[in-house]
């Protein structure tokens, strides 16, 4: 049986010698895991854990997770110094940070002095911590005063966000992980747990295992989710409102929804039931493409089940009907009666770290604290608050970030400041986004890494500390607010983006208006007070640095005095609209996405996988990560590439009314004849292609319905060359 | 000791569980006995004499992997690297997929796959250094990398593709089934970071929580039959019959029993196994000429001159006896030696190739360390005393007045002995050299053909390099070739029937091997015929040679002709021998493990940039 040497060798593992972990929250997706650095001898961090006591994860990681510690390892393309030129086509030259912020500052006021304030316009993101949000927030509305401020937050929530609104009056996921304990009946739309949110997923397997409910998942793809689920409605791109409403009509027509909760809870249902009656399911079958037998089998599971609950993300939120799509899952859980119990709810699954951190305290859709610039008393009070003439705020949200860029391209915009976002890559229509960029008379880049593409076009670059180079706190899909401690000294001369705010706002302000705290806590505690109010839901004024990171995370609302947070919203059936009651709204549906047609037969669908986040800044150099797929691809099915002539592993030209791209062909059967997917991270790929209608009411993109042409690039040693030449990482 | 994580969850800890006292191949579960002396040792980790309660710690464990939850989320990867600190282009475990049906009815099954610390482990057995052990600790089979140099042998016959050759380090590393943390009694890190409950871990034959099999194999996993693999099974979700791979290994998994048949006792699953069978994406016809040339193109080299060097030598020393007396030692006493000399040289030459083929070669002297089992431990040690009695034999005849001291029936004997010693230990070699390629995980090799083709190019090479170095010197030059021919024909046609045969078996095994065979007549098909049909020419040519026997000039010209030929053809034929071969390993993924993607990314530069995860072939 024992084989081998009969003198054993002592046996070496790697031993990472870390002396001292470091407790802080992941930077990549909303799941909002609690984790730990390790730190070896000479301070260098070296290896990362999932902390075994978080709720959240309860120990477990992500790839991106358990790989996280590479981020502090000095990279090419990590910013290190301030860069400043007078001329894209000019190179940079590194500067001190005293010359790239009075370069900057000089900027913005020459353009809001010669165009109007509005000239100068900020698109912020998803990624850094709260207090930062708030504290760009400050300097924007309550400084700068410019109205062209928002986030990158509107290519992933803004629809969620907004359909939260229209139906309870506020955003703010009401549900929670926890839910899927309780549930008995989940269903998913345009959500890919396995790949997006692996460790959401994992809660969810846990309580599978536990006690069988059941699962079922809308996709047009045939994801790992959709396979793992009881049941996949194949749906038509962008007609999930059409599936929702004659669900809706099933249950109402069967009389299965709760007439009591709606009359306790519900406004409007009267012009819901009427705008319902139309979609019954043999009409919306010939629209979304599922049978309608499908669709009355699961109307009434979802209605039947004691508890159900809906989850999406992007296969709603990023469809011209992405709004009306939350609005339309709203209207199924408040006809059912699923808001606000444990195993009920419409809960949207965030995409960045701290989109929801934006969501709440950015002021990029009006002012903190889901305050709006709509509402006088919101202003007075804010103004009052970071001693400003309550006049200097407009009375009226301006532009999106999907508005502002075209704003550039006409010239109505001058100057952008970008934080930790990168357009290029991530906008639709690059094409479009290049000759927007060029027109800017000054772009000032604040980013972690200086190769993001977008600082191509740049005049100052400002770079920032990555993750937990800095602390502060994010917000996760559960609402749960959580610490990211410093575990590293920021890389080079970088600085956090806080310091860099705070620094801006010193040369900006000349010593008038609001203060500007210096450490993330003090932000904090300004922001607790701010969020005091009985009729707030986003209370955190029972939270602190240290109680975050021994709950392991709190979930707001946590009022004064409260030992933890609350688990769910509206449980008490009281909503944030005026009278206190969700509206239930009624949803037509005219489809006007791009179609596949004669002339570009496919449709174009995008969008993640799991060892890659975002435009691949980070992930794109983490070789353990990275190399699952480390060049773009396109999933084709092989009966749609047999006829085109296209072959696994070779490359493929595709064409759209905006552009071509060329990317490499995997054939697989998870995608329908007609359909094309391709990961969104890669620059200069599907995005040169991609149409992005968008969503009336949240102003996102449509991403995912847009359609292309497909033919095998002629000269497949060229393709592959172009392939190359177009990645640096 | 490993330190576990403060409130280290359940999950994360190997469950205390009863299992039966043998696997099911009658292999005990306990390693070694009560009061065995393997037992109450350290393993001393990184110098940690510290010996681990572990009540389990002398039963085999093993992985457990429901392929019906496994989603390839990666993390079990990325743990393992994150433990190991495996470069990018390096993984202990891979995930890889099988995919079948046609949308929206298609299921992708994912294989989530380590090393599987094998009952019968060959990668120990092959192993020439001993770097391979399995210990009485949980039945791991653990690598020292500190000694391997870098052969790449246990690549060859691990079924798995567990074991890790690193062109960049030069050695060979594997899963070591994180017995540091095994020792704390956690699971290993792959399975605590699983995020679909898909991969488990605990004492073998054992069932986890809530799994209902414990298969020994799924679809896409090799015959467990090879090695007994501690790992098992549930895989209970019915596939479509046909499950195809993403990489470019022409392999498809077929169900061999219909879709309508109930399942029988004793079968795996859905009603039938998963076989292996040939499926090519592009089968277009070609010479294959890119891929003809492979990392072993040394062992092409060395494989063929130890085989003709061999086979002069047998020509040189037995010739004589059969009457070939220009070939006797005192026949040419320039001549012979010389010859004798050259064939040293380029025995020599072709040492230094293959010992530069390993990835550190300056180890090359512990290839003698496992004669017990390994294969290449017996051809390099048969290879080495018949370079040594060659030399000798060289020696004695080349030099008689060195040893002119000595008593002339003593000196006669001698030569006589290391003649002897070196033909039979030639023979010998040629023989390992054989039995290095009988891999069962690689069955276009394992196949006695390899046998009558080392065999065939010793009768074929050998000869024909005697007669062309032998005919201008001898006044009886059709003596000579006329009777060497018939050596070559005996060579030629070892090497064509072992080919015939080999054809029609492969043919008919299906697999892996059969797929080996689709791909040699199809995108190498030009290379493969002209290789036979040169074989077919220079046998008919040596056939008519041996029996009409063209005199003086004409004649040698005809035979450098023929060497030519059957040289190329032999030469050819073994670049085909190694570039044809697939191995039954475990399915890869679209870029991850797939040969295409990464001569791809060689090709076009992609692999310059470290973390797209390939090496550039830096040995």
């Amino acid at each position: 049986m024992l084989f081998g040497r009969n003198k054993k060798n002592p046996i070496k593992l790697v031993d990472k010698g870390v002396v001292e972990w470091r407790y802080t929250t992941c930077g990549y997706c909303s799941t909002g895991c609690s984790i730990e650095v390790g730190l070896d001898q000479t301070g260098t961090a070296v290896a990362s854990r999932g902390v075994a006591d978080a709720d959240v994860n309860r120990g477990k990681l992500c790839i991106k997770g358990i790989l996280e510690h590479e981020l502090f390892r000095k990279t090419a393309g990590r910013g290190d110094k301030p860069l400043l030129r007078d001329y894209r086509h000019e190179t940079f030259r590194e500067v001190s940070w005293d010359a790239a912020l009075d370069k900057t500052t000089a900027e913005i006021k020459r353009i809001q002095e010669t165009y109007g304030r509005d000239a100068f316009s900020i698109v912020s993101t998803g990624q850094i911590m709260t207090e930062e949000f708030y504290t760009l927030g400050k300097l924007a509305r309550g400084v700068m005063g410019t109205n062209n401020y928002d986030g990158n937050t509107t290519l992933c929530m803004a629809s969620a966000a907004s359909g939260y609104k229209r139906s309870f009056g506020s955003d703010g996921p009401p549900g929670c992980y926890e839910d899927f304990d309780h549930t008995d009946c989940l269903i998913a739309f345009g959500s890919n747990l396995p790949e997006q949110h692996p460790v959401i997923y994992w809660r969810l397997k846990e309580a599978l295992e536990k006690r069988k409910f059941p699962v079922i998942v809308v996709d047009p793809r045939v994801t790992m989710f959709a396979q793992m689920a009881d049941m996949h409605l194949a749906i038509t791109p962008g007609t999930d409102v059409v599936l929702l409403n004659a669900m809706a009509h099933v249950i109402l027509k069967e009389g299965l929804h709760k007439q009591d909760y709606i009359d306790a809870h519900c406004a409007d249902f009267e012009a819901f039931k009427t705008e319902i009656e139309r979609w019954d399911p043999y009409t919306a079958s010939q629209q979304c493409g599922v049978d309608e037998d499908t669709i009355r089998n699961v109307a009434r599971l979802y209605a039947k089940a004691p508890k159900a609950m809906s989850i999406w993300t992007m296969g709603i939120n990023q469809s011209t009907h992405g709004s009306d799509g939350v609005v339309a899952i709203n209207n199924l859980n408040l006809i059912t009666g699923n808001i606000g119990k444990p195993g009920s709810s419409s809960l949207s699954i965030t995409g960045q770290c701290n989109a929801m951190g934006t969501r709440e305290w950015s002021s990029c859709s009006g002012l903190p604290g889901y305050r709006v610039l709509e509402k006088e008393k919101d202003r007075e009070e804010i103004s009052k608050f970071w001693n400003v003439d309550p006049e200097f705020f407009p009375k009226k949200r301006g532009m999106f970030m999907t508005d502002i860029l075209p704003a550039i391209e006409t010239g109505q915009i001058k100057g952008l400041w970008l934080v930790a976002t990168n357009p290029m890559t991530s906008m639709p229509n690059t094409s479009r986004i290049r000759k927007t960029l060029e027109k800017l008379e000054f772009l000032v880049v604040q980013d972690a890494y200086s190769d993001v593409e977008t600082n191509q076009y740049s005049h100052v670059f400002l770079p920032a500390a990555v993750w937990a180079e800095k602390e502060g706190c994010f917000t996760n899909t559960e609402r749960r607010v959580n610490l990211i401690r410093n575990v590293m000294p920021p890389n080079g001369e970088s600085k956090p983006d806080l310091w860099i705010f705070n620094a801006l706002a010193k040369r900006l302000a000349d010593g008038k208006g609001p203060s500007f705290p210096e450490t993330a806590e003090a932000v904090f505690e300004e922001m607790k007070v701010l969020s005091k109010g009985e009729d707030r839901i986003l209370d955190i004024s029972g939270m602190s640095y240290a109680k975050i990171e021994a709950q392991r995370g709190m979930q707001w609302p946590c009022r004064e005095g409260d030992e933890t947070g609350a688990q769910r919203l509206y449980t008490d059936g009281k909503f944030q609209h005026p009278d206190g009651k969700a509206k239930l709204i009624p949803l037509a549906f005219v489809d006007n996405n791009e179609r596949p047609d004669d002339e570009y037969p496919f449709w174009l669908n995008s969008g993640r996988v799991v060892e890659h986040f975002h435009t691949r800044t980070r992930t794109g150099k983490v070789g353990n990560a990275n190399k699952f797929s480390p060049t773009p691809y396109m999933e084709m099915n092989p009966d749609a590439a047999a006829e085109v002539g296209v072959s696994h592993g070779g490359y493929a030209r595709l064409t759209s009314k905006r552009g071509e791209a060329v990317v490499m062909v995997q054939l697989t059967q998870r995608v329908s004849r007609n359909m094309v997917f391709i990961p969104f991270h890669f620059h200069d790929c599907v995005n040169r292609l991609t149409l992005g209608l968008l969503d009336p009411h949240s102003r996102q993109p449509a991403y995912k319905q847009c359609s292309v042409r497909i033919e095998p690039a002629a000269d497949q040693v060229a393709a592959a060359a172009a392939n190359a030449a177009a990645r640096a990482y | 000791m490993f330190e576990p994580r403060p409130k280290e969850p359940a999950y994360a800890f190997v469950p205390k569980v009863d299992h039966p006292e043998q696997n099911r191949w009658g292999q005990s579960i306990e390693t070694v006995p009560q009061g065995h002396v393997l037992r109450g040792k350290s393993l001393n980790i990184n110098g940690d004499a510290a010996v681990s309660a572990n009540p389990d710690r002398y039963k085999q464990h093993g992985f457990y992997f429901n392929a019906d939850n496994c989603i390839a989320c990666h993390a079990c990867e990325a743990a393992c690297a994150e433990k190991n600190e495996t470069p990018a282009h390096l993984a202990f475990r891979s995930v890889g997929y099988l995919e079948g049906g046609a949308y929206p009815s298609y299921t992708r099954m994912n294989i989530s796959m380590a090393c599987n610390h094998c009952d019968d482990p060959v990668c120990l057995k092959g192993c020439p250094t001993l770097a391979y052990t399995k210990f009485a600790e949980y039945g791991a089979v653990l690598q020292d990398p500190d000694i391997c140099f870098g052969c790449g042998y246990c690549t060859w016959v691990c079924p798995y593709n567990a074991p890790q050759l690193d062109p960049v380090a030069g050695h060979v590393s594997k899963c070591n089934m994180c017995v540091d943390r095994l020792e704390v009694g956690l699971k290993p890190a792959c399975v605590s970071a699983c995020l679909a409950n898909a991969l488990d871990f605990g004492v073998i034959e054992t069932k986890p929580e809530n799994r209902i099999q414990t298969e020994i194999t799924i679809p896409g996993f090799p015959d467990p039959n090879i090695t007994h693999p501690n790992i098992r099974f549930q895989q209970t979700k019915t596939l479509p019959r046909e499950m195809t791979r993403t990489d470019s290994h022409p392999i498809q998994y077929v169900r061999t029993a219909s879709d309508s048949l109930p399942r029988e006792a004793g079968e795996g699953w859905g009603g039938g196994e998963y076989r292996p069978q040939p499926l090519m994406r592009d089968e277009s016809r070609g010479w294959g000429i890119k891929k003809l040339s492979t990392r072993e193109n040394p062992l092409v080299v060395f494989t063929l001159i130890s085989q003709a060097v061999v086979g002069a030598f047998l020509v040189l020393f037995f010739g004589p006896l059969f009457g070939l007396d220009m070939l006797a030692a005192d026949a040419h006493p320039i001549a012979r030696p010389a010859f004798l000399f050259g064939m040293i040289g380029l025995q020599t030459l072709a040492l230094v190739l293959s010992t530069l083929h390993l990835g550190r070669p300056h180890r090359f002297y512990r290839a003698f360390n496992n004669l017990r089992y390994s294969p290449v431990s017996r051809e390099v040690a048969g290879i080495a005393v018949f370079y040594n009695l060659l030399g000798a034999y060289t020696v004695l005849t080349a030099f008689p007045q060195l040893s002119q001291w000595l008593p002339l029936g003593l000196i006669n004997n001698l030569t006589t002995l290391a003649g002897y010693g070196a033909a039979l230990s030639g023979l010998a070699a040629l023989y390992f050299m054989h039995s290095i390629y009988r891999i069962p995980a690689r069955p276009f090799w394992n196949h006695w053909q390899v046998l009558t083709s080392f065999y065939g190019a010793m009768l074929v090479l050998g000869p024909l390099a005697v007669g062309l170095v032998f005919a201008p010197l001898v006044d009886e030059s059709t003596a000579l070739l006329g009777t060497l021919a018939w050596a070559v024909v005996a060579g030629l046609a070892l090497e064509i029937i072992g080919l015939a045969f080999h054809a029609r078996d492969l043919r008919r095994m299906g697999g892996e091997g059969a797929a080996a065979h689709q791909v040699q007549t199809t995108n190498f098909a030009h290379t493969y015929r002209s290789r036979n049909a040169a074989f077919g020419v220079a046998l008919l040519a040596v056939l008519a040679f041996a029996l009409f026997i063209p005199q003086g000039a004409t004649g040698w010209a005809i035979w450098l002709l023929i060497s030519v030929v059957a040289t190329s053809a032999a030469a050819v034929g073994r670049m085909l021998f190694y570039a044809l071969v697939i191995p039954t390993t475990m399915p890869g993924a679209f870029f991850w493990r797939n040969p295409a993607f990464q001569a791809h990314a060689r090709e076009t530069g992609l692999a310059k940039m470290p973390q797209v995860g390939v090496a550039m072939d830096c040995h």
